[in-house]
């Protein structure tokens, strides 16, 4: 299925290579290169690339590409997501995955792929059991086994794969039993010039993290489940009882894991919470610009706009910008011609905004489009879909758990088109 | 980089691993061995450690004994020799009591692809598939698999491949996935592994212990399995009805595929299935990850292949963002183009006019020829986009609306007026040949209709000597020669020049001898260059065509899911119009004679036998064409009724709902309004041309009906059809 796997990074060199059925040169990267030079942004790399041999499926990374070689027909669906879960489970194992950290943990990146694939098919890919197959690493460990000379690898086969349940080890402790469940939803938006909606939907998650003892068995039922349009769930939700009674009923499996994605599509009205002002304008003939850009809340139901990050890629004209910020701090790269606004929280009694004027190449003609705005914010404690939990109760053990709910709200692709 | 100095390095390491004082000291080996690896990765020819990374395999440490073993199965196939010197130590660890060494060991034994490896092996594996871990069986069967390709000329082992038969009952799921895959591996030459009904049940119903990755193997494995009776191909549909809101994008998608290809006989299932996938499609196409939405995308358009409606409402979900990687971009215009509709038909416009202006070139094009095609049927809207678009005389978007005008007045000849007036225009700022090539070729064709049109081909004539690319200069010669047939007077002189240029001067000799050619036509006189040069043009009302037809399911779903509607090179907007005809049709002749054969032409009209229309395979536009010339008419009549008041899509429907297939009709309230209709029934193909040429006379639509072969019953059954049907839309409207 896999046959290799080859890490490019965002200059062009391969920094990793992992065979699983026999060796493939890294001569067939040069299709790779080729179509990567084709591409004018790094993004721009189509995803599969037929070569005489082998189709090379790639996807692109916190600016690693990690290109898989394919001898014969698969789905590509199938490869697409596995190499989304290998990058999951590095950031997992190193927080974050950059070159520098693949290349330091270099010895605990082949165990992984050791193991998750096995003669090009996946074996264990499910965090919870690679974690105890390799023991992720951390500074307290390194310096444990530095001392010791013990190794991160378990001493034991993973129990998680003798369990009855198949996602659940059997034989779980804790002296806090406790389950959290996250609701995080974005908001994917194209808002037009004059304040409209093009278009709006919400993708949700609900990331749980439970740690239970024994086999304990969790419902969850929601306040408004008619909401949801487009479920899908972990496979321990049972899912003949959501169908018929629209609760959600499982065995968790242990530590963290997604119990649900959903999405609320345009259909539904969807709430936008933030709303921008601007007025981004060239005069014919003139070397300047006007920008201004006022932002402020809209249906958050009182909670605070955070974290609001503003970016806008400025005509090709635009050889500086001189404006003053409100509050915050913006930053404008005049080779990429990038502006960027690090906003903070907005807040509604005194609105954030930038104002000023951008240079433009003299005797340049006036450039046809205005650029548009992306937003980035989080609101927290705010589902913007309206969805709220109901209750969680458990079953099949006899302790009484500590529960809790969270919900947030953050922008996915927000954009606003001037 | 160490590619400078490796030698070096290889020496320093050898030195290293072989000090009796880094032996002794566990971390600084270990440390050694790491960095070994690491330069491995790198491309750094380490294989002349060999000898020095075998001792070090005889280590209790899990993590050195994992790196050493990559590093043997990197380099066992160049050392084969030294290799075995390694077996002894696997063999040991196979026995070892901590399963996960027992799976380690075995699993890298299997991977040294040396030759003569087998032999040390196979003992181990036949053990290991009797483990009592799971974790060692799962290594086991695969060790089966690798031992077949290690040796693939000698004959397979019956007793291995009863025993995977057998360990599909496993009670550990991954195990039964891995059999499945050994199998398929192993019996590769014998058409792979065979899926009986025992064995489909089976892993039906152990499907949802499978992790999700299994689950798509497995829902692949089981497109082998035909059910036997309708009972059991239901049963299996329920079963599988779950998995078609899966989590996971690849076994939704691999379940729908399983499902269209089971319920091939049943249409009515197909379309539930594929509109209970649509939600999830969507959602792949707004999935957080660029490759996803891409492939979601790209299922998307195959499913609407079959099922253009289906995906309408949510034409707003293909609207493009700003940071999406152009290849998204493209492939949510190709979508849009599909989707536009009498209500959308604005929003859509409005929004692809946005992409116009873009930044990059490339996208601003495509933007460009999407409009283009919209304009074969809303073609005012959108020519007067693009006119607007000529206003900016920006030369890349110049240049994509000339070529997306002529493309336009090939297919949709009642807009070459509108196109005409605008043209002239754009002459100042065409500068690439593409685009003075579409120019001209207008220029040619609509000479007459363009006022100016010969004083820009004399700005062309004498540039001539400063123009390099040779497809410009024949362009031009043709252009001036149809100009010169119908405007002779203000072409003549320029004509003269120009062909005495390319003759005398030109060194380039595809244009000298166009030009010869062209010189010598006219020395036969005026008329017989008419002929050649202005030969008949195909029907043009034949290629107005709106609305899609709708393809069957079967025609798409052999490559559904696979990699090759995702690598599909050309992104451009193919037209399967232009590129057919030049080919052999022989398909195109038997699906339009697929009875004739056995049946006499002539048959007494049986007056009992009832009439049942039905679609049949569909007709391409090219064979319809061609037959419908060939034909005589067989009957003409004029209904009372008037063209029926309502959209494309509507009339479409309605006809199909009476098993009549429209092929093309004229768009809008143009003048004469014409519609191209086929159907089949009683072994016959009827074709029929609706005629609505006078708005002031009501009732006055004519029905012309062309059979093959000729049956007078069939044709009655088919016009009282097809004048009920427009009885009821006339009562409607």
């Amino acid at each position: 299925m896999i046959h290799s796997l080859f890490l490019v990074n965002a200059s062009g060199d391969i920094f990793l290579e992992k065979h699983w059925k026999s060796v493939v040169s890294r001569s067939v990267c040069d299709y790779f290169f080729e179509a990567l030079e084709r591409a004018t942004e790094p993004e721009n790399v189509p995803p599969v690339i037929p070569t005489p041999h082998h189709f090379l499926i790639n996807v692109l990374r916190h600016r690693i590409y990690f290109v898989a070689v394919i001898q014969s027909e698969v789905p590509p669906l199938f490869v697409i997501e596995f190499l989304h879960r290998v990058v999951d489970t590095f950031q997992d194992y190193f927080g974050v995955c950059t070159e520098a950290a693949i290349k330091d943990n270099v010895v605990v990146v082949y165990e992984l792929l050791e193991e998750m694939l096995d003669n090009g098919f996946p074996l264990a890919t499910e965090s919870n059991i690679l974690k105890e197959l390799i023991k992720p690493p951390t500074i307290l460990r390194t310096v444990v086994n530095t001392i010791t000379g013990s190794t991160n690898v378990g001493e034991q086969l993973p129990t998680g794969q003798l369990s009855v349940v198949p996602w659940r080890r059997t034989g779980v402790k804790y002296t806090n039993n406790e389950a959290y469940f996250d609701v995080i939803e974005e908001i994917d938006a194209i808002i037009d010039k004059s304040g409209s909606t093009i278009t709006a939907e919400i993708q949700g998650v609900v990331d749980a993290c439970v740690k239970l003892t024994g086999m304990p068995d969790l419902t969850l039922s929601f306040m408004n489940p008619r909401l949801l349009d487009d479920v899908s769930f972990h496979p321990c939700v049972r899912f003949k009882r959501w169908e018929a009674e629209r609760i959600l009923s499982f065995i968790p499996p242990d530590g963290n894991f997604r119990l649900l994605s959903y999405h609320v599509s345009s259909q539904n009205l969807v709430a936008i919470p933030v709303y921008v002002k601007h007025n981004i304008s060239f005069r014919e003939g003139s070397s300047q610009g006007r920008f201004e850009l006022t932002l402020g809340p809209k249906q958050t139901m009182g909670k605070t706009v955070e974290s609001v990050l503003v970016s806008s890629q400025l005509p090709r004209g635009v050889l500086n910008a001189n404006l003053t910020p409100s509050q915050g701090t913006y930053t404008f790269d005049p080779v990429t011609k990038l502006l960027s606004w690090e906003v903070g929280k907005i807040n509604p009694q005194k609105l954030p905004s930038l104002k000023g004027s951008m240079s433009l190449q003299t005797g340049a003609s006036k450039p046809d489009e205005n650029p548009s705005i992306n937003i980035q914010f989080k609101i927290q404690q705010l589902a913007i879909s309206g969805l709220k939990v109901n209750r969680l109760d458990m079953y099949g053990e006899k302790y009484k758990p500590f529960k809790g709910i969270k919900y947030m709200t953050k922008a996915g692709k927000f954009q606003v088109r001037t | 980089m160490p590619y400078f100095g490796s030698e070096e390095t290889v020496k320093e390491l050898k030195r290293a691993l072989s000090n009796p004082n880094v032996q002794a000291d566990r971390l600084r080996y270990k440390n050694y061995i790491t960095r070994v690896i690491r330069y491995m990765t790198q491309g750094l020819d380490v294989s002349s450690l060999f000898m020095d990374m075998v001792k070090a395999s005889a280590t209790v440490d899990i993590v050195q004994k994992k790196l050493v073993y990559l590093y043997m199965c990197t380099y066992a196939s160049d050392k084969p020799d030294l290799a075995l010197l390694a077996i002894n130590t696997l063999r040991k660890d196979c026995a070892d009591p901590n399963p996960m060494v027992r799976g380690l060991a075995l699993r890298n034994m299997c991977n040294f692809r040396m030759p003569g490896i087998s032999e040390y092996i196979e003992q181990p594996i036949v053990a290991g598939l009797r483990d009592k871990a799971s974790y060692v069986r799962r290594v086991a069967v695969m060790g089966c698999a690798k031992m077949q390709s290690l040796q693939p000329n000698i004959e397979i082992d019956p007793s291995i491949v009863n025993e995977l038969y057998a360990l599909l009952r496993d009670p550990d799921p991954v195990v039964v996935v891995n059999c499945l895959r050994a199998l398929e591996e192993i019996l590769k030459d014998e058409g792979g592994v065979v899926i009986n009904k025992p064995i489909a049940h089976h892993l039906l119903n152990r499907m949802k212990d499978l992790d999700s990755w299994g689950q798509s193997e497995v829902l692949t494995f089981l497109l082998r399995y035909r059910p036997r009776s309708d009972d059991e191909l239901f049963d299996i549909l329920s079963l599988l009805d779950a998995f078609l809101q899966s989590a996971h994008a690849h076994v939704a998608v691999a379940t729908l595929r399983l499902f269209l290809h089971l319920a091939a006989t049943h249409p009515a299932v197909q379309a539930d299935a594929l509109q209970h996938t649509s939600s999830p499609l969507l959602t792949m196409c707004g999935s957080i990850s660029r490759e996803l939405r891409f492939a979601g995308l790209c299922h998307v358009q195959q499913v609407m292949r079959s099922q253009p409606g289906l995906f309408a409402p949510h034409y707003k979900r293909f609207f493009c963002a700003y940071s999406e990687p152009s290849y998204i971009k493209f492939r949510k215009m190709e979508i849009l183009v599909e989707l536009v509709n009498d209500e959308n038909v604005t929003l859509v416009l409005e929004e692809l006019r946005s992409y116009c202006t873009d930044v990059s070139p490339e996208l601003a094009q495509v933007a460009i020829a999407a409009i283009g095609r919209i304009a074969r049927t809303y073609s005012e809207k959108c020519l007067n986009i693009l006119t607007g678009l000529l206003a900016l005389k920006q030369e890349h978007i110049t240049s994509a609306v000339i070529q997306t005008f002529r493309d336009l007045v090939w297919f949709c000849p009642q807009s070459t007026a509108a196109v005409c007036q605008t043209v002239e225009a754009c002459v100042d700022c065409t500068q690439d040949s593409e685009a003075k090539q579409a120019l001209l070729w207008l220029l040619g064709e609509h000479g007459e209709r363009i006022s100016s049109a010969p004083y820009v081909l004399e700005v062309y004539i004498d540039g001539l000597k400063t123009e390099l690319s040779s497809s410009v200069k024949m362009e031009l010669l043709t252009a001036a020669v149809k100009m010169f047939l119908c405007r002779p007077a203000e072409t003549q002189d320029m004509l003269g020049r120009l062909l005495h240029h390319c003759i005398e001067e030109e060194s380039d000799m595809c244009v000298r001898d166009r030009a010869l050619l062209y010189h010598r036509l006219l020395q036969r006189g005026v008329e017989q260059t008419r002929k050649v040069v202005m030969g008949p043009k195909s029907d043009p009302s034949m290629s107005v065509l709106t609305g899609h037809q709708q393809e069957p399911v079967s025609q798409w779903v052999s490559n559904f899911n696979t990699l090759g509607p995702l690598s599909a090179q050309d992104l451009c907007f193919q037209t399967p119009l232009i590129a057919l005809p030049e080919q052999p049709s022989n398909n195109a002749e038997e699906e339009l004679l697929p009875v004739s054969k056995d049946v006499s032409p002539f048959i007494p009209t049986d007056d009992q036998e009832e009439l049942n229309l039905y679609l049949g395979p569909p007709l391409s536009h090219e064979a319809f064409e061609r037959t419908w010339l060939d034909l005589e008419v067989q009957h003409r009549e004029t209904l009372s009724y008037t063209r029926p008041r309502i959209t494309p899509d509507a009339l479409q429907a309605a006809l199909q709902l009476a098993k009549i297939q429209t092929l093309a009709f004229t768009p809008g309230d143009t003048l004469p309004w014409k519609a191209y209709l086929y159907t089949r029934g009683n072994r016959t193909l009827i074709l029929a041309e609706l005629l609505w040429e006078d708005p002031d006379i009501e009732g006055s639509l004519v029905v012309t009906v062309k059979q093959q072969p000729p049956n007078q019953h069939a044709l009655r059954g088919f016009v009282s059809t097809l004048s009920s049907v427009l009885q009821t839309l006339d009562i409607d409207s």
